[in-house]
């Protein structure tokens, strides 16, 4: 069939790692090609001259190239029309969803092979089988980790969960409810940690961290730290007394940094392990090389308080691992004009939810920082207290550090719908306040979220289209500017607490476990799946999957699909004591040769 | 009303230098930053949105390209890379074509090339011109001034006079069209026209002072801007009403040369720090050049270097070399004030002082016209 092969450019750059020319070249050489033109970058195309170049070269096949080649379908399909040839000619080689972000020009290079061929990419691409020992090991015990986890346990497999933390949970842990049923998430999330907790098949550790893994598919040699908890966490009642008596505190991770704790401290009462930690860096003792404090140890009265302990290492195999080390939210601090870090009122998403939260620092009571003076160290600070003034005018500022060319150029999909979460609970608690929602597109694409949007919406939430520009302090009162496009009014608006609806961004640590596992990110830094569409769990490395927001940021139910059905594939090979072989490791040659047997060429 | 759209717009505009105006996602941001955009003249994001849907005549009536000074903050924050403040510069360039009924704007605008010919042409015509003549009335060569001279003092004058009532006429015309597009033709707006005297001094104190370009954050654009205009003023008033003072010679005749140094200085500092940011790309509002642009600023510094060499020349006794210079000096000045007052980047020198003329009263028309009618609706409503 006489093929043509057209080569679309998204931007300038082009993929990291492709070398263009390099592919144009190969496909050129490829039999049936008569003709290989790149049509540069974000081309616009007329599709009577399309039609013209396809019949003069007599083409029957059309494969289009690149990026995202998708987005000229339609006019190939027209021109190919036009040209009174078969309109299912036309061919896509996506380069983005089939992984070659990565994996470089062969990648892109089998890709185009196979579209010559007419051969789905997956179908030639087909890793084969490898012997596979029963172990998985899970890393990050958010609610992906967790999902994952008991799906596996529960059907008798054995699971290593590994958690940086001194408790699992992740993110969700943090939250008072959860959009769009406003359901509590304590009462969905605490008993799945539970179960984690007490699971015979679930080897659980926190505050551990991977530091190595070898081996190959299905026999992956895995090496944990366990830092050195200093408490025995079978022993620990979790009865506080060591907290009670502790000098030293510090801002607590869990409470967003909001909150203090001590330097031996619980997370929040329903940690799984609920056991108290002692956290070296803030602690006297550690800081005195052992000459001073050292008071817990001599109050606990399980005495499970070890300050000698040290880090240990364990090592394991497993035939799977699952990725499900979620995100980290962008840091306010790098946009300037939003003044967070300058003015004490403005606020992060994951601030907010603390402070909404009934087991947070004030109680679920929704309040503005107060200037204090803070005697023992003469300054003053501003303080949260639950007693504190509450806000009378509240904006929530969407797409902070998202969709953006100077952050990131995502959208990170959860924060619209937080954000309407955040004025609904501002709005329940406090029925005085008035509640703005600056935004540039309501993202609200799940079940039932458009319908949440809607109820925000009727319940009085001010939505404003329109993204602020800036927070000023005038006079003393915080200032909000901006534009109200559908209102085509400048806003100038004096604001008593500002939540910055910050993006999503893969977890710190990331890089250095795809370089550990030999698995590709994608260019904002994401985990990338084997295949966009059809196989979203696995990667390139056979036995090694992703799931939740590690993968790109999702929500909490899509988090959770995605983590049982990693499960699944992790329980096919478990019990057929075969797993997945490495794409990555498929040459160019085989994947060419698979696709012309396929095609019978 | 029907509106009329015309989907290729946004393509149009690009030969204008705006290449990013799709990008734009209606944030908001630009306008919010932009130290200029005040009810009821909010930019640059509407205008963003009018190219995007292909609203030509609400841009051609539109005043807020003119009110924008290009300080680049509205680029420099938008989060789509959609270059809103060239996009505001490009609908100036865009305007200037459309004011100007003759279509040479439109020409120069679309190719840099057919703008560098016609100045190039221009300019041999002129030094033809000026050559012819002076060798047919029999003028020395060796003489620069005095009865004999090869171009005597008061014929220029004359040449200055007639030139300029040339490019009045064309830049009143064009004013005037810009008057109809942006206020004349709007039927829906009452003007009276003790408006127009009401905001009359609002032309002059503009044209003088520049004052709205000092709002911008950064200041040295303005105080290069300024400095340009206050020189280029001198300049004109020595030329038009002093010329023959200017021209006797050749001992220096400080009444009138003192300024005359005063202005080359300031020409010549300003077209060289704006040459320098433009090639080094220093600040958003450099940092786009037009074709237009670079031909501007040659023949300013063209101008202003050979206006320095025939002053020397004839200073210090070369009069046939100061004659010839001089007739240089002609070529780049008549194309510079021939074609780019009127028909390019120098008509902004009127279009800018007349928006923010045309702007106060527009404002105030509408002001008057709501009070009238119903009242304001809030910011940000509830949606109920
Ligand atoms: C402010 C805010 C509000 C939200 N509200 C909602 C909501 O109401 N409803 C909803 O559906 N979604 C909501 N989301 C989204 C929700 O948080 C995510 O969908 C969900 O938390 C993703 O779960 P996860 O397990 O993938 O990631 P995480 O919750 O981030 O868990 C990852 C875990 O992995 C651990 N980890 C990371 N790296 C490593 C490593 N190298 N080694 C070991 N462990 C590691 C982390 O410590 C963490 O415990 C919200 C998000 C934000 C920011
Ligand atoms: S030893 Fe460390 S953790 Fe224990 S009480 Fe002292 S400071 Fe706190
Ligand atoms: S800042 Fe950029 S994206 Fe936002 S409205 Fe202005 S031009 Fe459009």
């Amino acid at each position: 069939m006489r093929t043509g092969v057209f080569i679309v450019q998204a931007n300038e750059e082009g993929l990291e790692g492709v070398n263009l020319h390099a592919v144009e070249l190969y496909a050129a050489n490829l039999p049936h090609v008569e003709k290989v033109r790149n049509l540069g970058v974000r081309p616009r195309l007329d599709p009577l001259a399309l039609a013209e170049e396809i019949k003069a070269s007599g083409l029957e096949r059309v494969v289009i190239a690149g990026d995202s080649p998708g987005f000229f379908k339609p006019v190939f399909t027209r021109a190919m029309a036009l040209a009174g040839a078969d309109t299912d000619e036309v061919r896509l080689a996506s380069f983005r969803e089939h992984g070659a972000t990565g994996m470089g020009t062969p990648r892109a290079e089998s890709i185009v092979a196979c579209a010559v061929y007419g051969v789905p990419f997956p179908l030639a691409a087909r890793p084969g089988t490898t012997a596979t020992v029963p172990g998985t090991l899970i890393i990050g015990g958010g609610v992906a980790g967790i999902q994952a986890a008991l799906e596996i346990a529960d059907a008798g497999k054995p699971v290593y969960l590994v958690e940086r933390q001194p408790t699992i949970g992740g993110h969700m842990a943090m939250f008072d409810k959860t959009f769009p049923t406003l359901d509590c998430a304590a009462c969905i999330l605490t008993p799945k940690m539970v179960a984690v907790g007490q699971h015979e098949m679930i080897d659980l550790m926190t505050y551990s961290e991977v530091e190595d893994i070898s081996g190959s598919p299905g026999h992956y040699k895995v090496r944990v730290r366990k830092k050195a908890r200093h408490v025995d966490i079978e022993a620990c009642v979790a009865c506080n007394t060591c907290s009670e008596v502790c000098p030293r505190s510090a801002s607590s991770e869990f409470d967003s940094g909001i909150a203090a704790r001590k330097a031996i401290y619980i997370p929040f009462p329903q940690a799984v392990p609920n056991a108290y930690v002692l956290d070296e860096a803030s602690c006297l003792y550690f800081e005195s090389g052992g000459e001073k404090c050292g008071v817990c140890a001599k109050k606990c009265p399980k005495e499970c308080i070890d300050l000698t302990e040290k880090d240990q290492i364990v090592e394991f195999e497993v035939g799977n691992v699952v990725i499900a080390t979620g995100y980290d939210v962008y840091d306010a601090t790098k946009i300037e004009r939003y003044g967070y870090g300058k003015f004490p009122n403005v606020i992060t998403a994951l601030e907010f939810e603390r402070i909404t939260n009934a087991s947070g620092p004030t109680g679920g009571k929704i309040v503005t920082k107060v200037l204090r003076h803070n005697k023992r160290k003469k300054v003053d600070e501003w303080v949260l207290d639950p007693e504190g003034p509450p806000p009378n005018r509240v904006a929530i500022i969407h797409c902070v550090g998202s969709r953006d060319a100077q952050h990131n150029p995502y959208c990170s999909r959860v924060c619209c719908m937080y954000s309407l979460k955040f004025a609904h609970l501002v709005r329940e608690k406090l029925p005085e306040a008035t509640c703005y929602e600056f935004y540039i597109d309501m993202r609200a694409f799940g079940k039932g979220y458009e319908e949440f949007a809607e109820r925000i919406q009727a319940e009085g939430t001010y939505v404003v289209r329109g993204r602020t520009a800036r927070i000023v302090e005038e006079n003393g009162q915080m200032v909000l500017k901006g534009e109200d496009i559908v209102q085509d009014r400048m806003v100038d608006m004096p604001v008593d607490l500002v939540i910055l609806a910050v993006g999503l961004v893969p977890a710190r640590g990331s890089d250095r476990l795809a370089a550990m596992l030999g698995i590709a990110r994608d260019e904002d830094g994401w985990f990338s799946e084997l295949d966009y569409n059809s196989d979203p769990t696995d990667t390139e490395r056979g036995g090694v999957f992703v799931a939740g927001a590690c993968q790109a940021p999702k929500d909490i139910p899509d988090t959770v699909a995605q983590a049982s059905a990693v499960a699944a594939g992790v329980l096919k090979s478990v019990n057929t004591g075969r797993g997945l072989d490495s794409r990555a490791d498929l040459s160019l040659s085989e994947i060419e040769a698979r696709a012309r047997s396929l095609a019978r060429v | 009303m029907a509106i009329r759209v015309n989907p290729k717009l946004i393509d149009e505009l690009e030969v204008y230098g705006a290449e990013d105006v799709q990008n734009c996602y209606h944030c908001g941001n630009c306008s919010a930053v932009c130290p200029f955009s005040k009810e009821p003249y909010i930019f640059p994001r509407r205008p963003m949105r009018y190219l995007q849907m292909g609203l030509e005549d609400k841009l051609k009536g539109s005043l807020e390209p003119w009110l924008c000074y290009y300080c680049g903050q509205c680029s420099e924050e938008c989060p789509r890379g959609a270059e809103p403040g060239e996009t505001m510069m490009s609908l100036r360039r865009w305007l200037t074509s459309k004011y100007d009924f003759t279509g040479i704007s439109r020409a120069f605008y679309k190719s840099g090339k057919v703008e560098l010919f016609t100045v190039i042409g221009a300019a041999l015509l002129t030094a033809l011109g000026f050559v012819l003549w002076a060798v047919l009335r029999g003028g020395d060569i060796n003489s620069y001034d005095g009865p004999n001279a090869f171009l005597p003092a008061a014929s220029i004058h004359i040449f200055d006079w007639a030139l300029a009532g040339v490019l009045l006429a064309l830049l009143l015309t064009n004013c005037g069209r810009m008057w109809w597009f942006t206020l004349g033709r709007d039927k829906q707006l009452r003007t009276p026209f003790w408006l127009y005297l009401k905001k009359l001094y609002l032309l002059p104190l503009h044209f003088v002072t520049q004052k709205r370009f000092a709002t911008c954050e950064r200041k040295r654009p303005w105080a290069v801007h300024l400095a340009l205009v206050v020189s280029y003023l001198i300049m004109l008033v020595l030329i038009m009403f002093f010329l023959d003072l200017m021209w006797s010679g050749p001992e220096i005749d400080w009444r009138v040369h003192v300024f005359g140094y005063i202005a080359t200085v300031g020409l010549l500092g300003t077209t060289i720090f704006a040459l320098r940011a433009r090639l080094k790309k220093a600040e958003p509002l450099y940092a786009h050049s037009h074709e237009t642009d670079w031909i501007f600023l040659i023949l300013l510094i063209f101008a202003a270097f050979t206006g320095i060499l025939q002053h020397i020349l004839h200073r210090v006794g070369f009069d046939a070399a100061a004659n010839v210079t001089y007739i240089v000096h002609l070529m780049g000045v008549v194309p510079m004030l021939g074609l780019e007052v009127p028909f390019s980047k120098w008509s902004h020198l009127a279009y800018r002082p007349l928006a923010m003329y045309f702007s106060a009263i527009r404002a105030e028309a509408k002001e008057r016209a709501e009070k009238e009618a119903v009242e304001p609706t809030l910011a940000a409503q509830p949606v109920a």
